[in-house]
């Protein structure tokens, strides 16, 4: 007991959140026993442990393993994302460097924004029919908008004492840009790398609804057809740690990158 | 002298009417210390949509001499740091002229340094890096310019800090590297806009005696705004004094004691207490 009162204030505060974690896994198992709730509808962590194993040996459907759906989701995300990003962040700086660009392309923006990228799905399949090339465009679709506000914001937001600054140390309008206005956009830029990496993870379960068993997306789809409501659960779980993996590289980068930026990024948490 | 300097207690020489002094007078005046930068009949005027124009500064004429250490006081509003950015290029007068060794002020840069109120430093550039931006914006080699910059982060005591990015530096430090930032490109001409008005009391006091220590090492001619005359007194040859609407210079005086000046002597209390009585 006295070990217990002397841990640190955060490890307790972490100690009493698993705790409790474990504590409704337990009593989800015992009302699912009890009958109180349906095993079909909220499959219990036993029964979802066993249709975790099932997934990692013979595959759902039979065959797919685990590793070509994570795989196969990672690449569609990867290929999306950096199209996306690569589309939006060099237009994103023109747009952002011309009030007047600026002006005529704010309602697009927000319009395109506001628009989800789910009802785009007949659309693509339209243009691209139903193989590869219509999942990654809307994974593109979606990274494209989120990261295209945020770098016009960075690049319009730059603190004008920074480059008065700059003016009275005999920087020209080049250097000013390349060496105050960029530098300065990429705390903002990189806040846009990580809404868009969102975006991108929410919208991969609707871009692997086209045509695939293959990915996370279209295992929680064929889920629904075989009323396997643990498969779902394990799908949604494992999408929720890649994407928590993914934004920790992000993080890593961002810190390696912007190693100027700590305090900052301490503040915004 | 002319007329419009009268000789006061405690040996302050008052330029009573600055105004109607005229061009010949002051030339006269500073005759025998050349003028670096001289201002003549400047105005600004801010135009506001929808709204009457706002006259931020009115008809300031000053001499400035070479190497010397001016202080433009005022309350806000009074237009000192419009007629510091004015000196910089950095905003155009509606009318009149800077003229800087005879030549009119046109833009930034080309010989003036300035140091801001909040530090204005890059946050994603090291000490030296920051020292060695002006350098760098001119195309020096990177040995060249660190080497510059070197020099002047040891100037202002700041070796071993020069990795530092400037949010791991106190207040005062980044007030530091933006003197050194200043001075990289050797300007003849320093100025400074309230550079010490977001510091804590202890830390200006240091840093005012830090600016005139450096100041004794690298000569230059500095314009400094402030809003507190005990600072301006400190650091200044002149002080002008500056009021408002319409923003203008109203009063001159000359700081007769050598430095270093000690803040608490009686002389120096004394011509503190005679210009706040004359405002």
């Amino acid at each position: 007991m006295n070990a217990l009162f002397s841990l640190s204030t955060t490890t307790k505060s972490r100690l009493v959140g698993a705790v409790f974690i474990i504590f409704l896994l337990i009593a989800w198992e015992v009302a699912v026993d009890l009958k109180w709730l349906k095993i079909y509808k909220f499959p219990p962590p036993s029964k979802c442990w066993e249709a975790f194993v099932e997934l990692f040996t013979s595959g759902f459907p039979i065959e797919q393993t685990v590793d070509i759906h994570i795989g196969w989701t990672l690449w569609r995300i990867v290929q999306g994302y950096v199209l996306g990003c690569l589309l939006a962040v060099p237009l994103g700086v023109v747009i952002g460097s011309y009030s007047l660009l600026d002006k005529l392309t704010a309602p697009i923006i927000t319009f395109g924004r506001s628009v989800a990228a789910l009802s785009l799905l007949p659309l693509v399949i339209f243009w691209f029919g139903t193989g590869e090339a219509p999942k990654i465009a809307i994974i593109a679709y979606g990274t494209f908008w989120a990261m295209i506000a945020h770098t016009i914001a960075g690049v319009k937001f730059v603190d004008p004492l920074l480059i008065r600054a700059a003016r009275t140390l005999e920087a020209d309008q080049k250097f000013i840009f390349l060496h105050v206005v960029i530098p300065a956009a990429l705390p903002r830029i990189f806040v846009g790398a990580r809404v868009a990496l969102g975006v991108a993870f929410m919208v991969i379960v609707g871009a692997e609804m086209i045509g695939t068993i293959q990915g996370l997306g279209a295992l929680i789809n064929e889920a629904r057809n075989f009323y396997r409501a643990d498969i779902t659960l394990i799908g949604m779980a494992l999408i929720g740690l890649l994407g928590l993996g993914i934004s920790g590289v992000l993080q890593l980068l961002e810190r390696i990158l912007l190693p100027w930026n700590k305090g900052l990024e301490e503040v915004r948490r | 002298m002319s007329k419009g300097l009268v000789r006061a207690k405690g040996g302050i020489v008052e330029n009573i009417d600055h105004k109607l002094n005229s061009k010949p007078e002051n030339m006269q005046k500073v005759s025998h210390n050349s003028v670096k930068i001289s201002v003549e009949n400047v105005s600004k005027i801010y135009q506001v949509a929808d709204a009457e124009d706002v006259p931020v500064l009115k008809d300031v004429n000053i001499d400035i001499r070479n190497n010397e250490f001016v202080s433009l006081v005022g309350r806000s509003g009074c237009g000192k740091t419009t007629l510091l950015n004015i000196l910089a290029g950095l905003v155009p007068p509606s009318s009149g002229i800077v003229r800087i060794d005879g030549t009119t002020v046109t833009g930034p840069g080309d010989g003036k340094g300035m140091v801001f109120q909040q530090h204005a430093l890059f946050p994603w550039l090291t000490t030296i890096e920051n020292v060695a931006f002006g350098c760098k914006s001119k195309g020096m080699r990177k040995a060249d310019r660190t080497e510059i910059a070197m020099d002047l982060v040891k100037l202002v005591g700041l070796d071993g800090y020069q990795n530092h990015y400037p949010r791991e530096l106190s207040g005062g430090m980044q007030q530091r590297v933006a003197i050194a930032r200043a001075l990289a490109l050797d300007p003849e001409i320093l100025l400074m806009d309230e550079p010490f008005g977001a510091l804590d009391e202890m830390t200006r006091l240091e840093m005012q005696d830090e600016l005139l220590r450096i100041w004794e090492v690298r000569k230059k001619t500095v314009v400094f705004v402030t809003h507190s005359l005990t600072e301006a007194l400190v650091l200044s040859d002149r002080i002008f004094l500056m009021g408002r609407n319409p923003g203008g210079i109203r009063r001159e005086f000359s700081v007769p004691f050598s430095r270093p000046r000690h803040r608490s002597s009686v002389e120096f209390l004394e011509m503190y207490e005679d210009i706040w009585a004359g405002l």
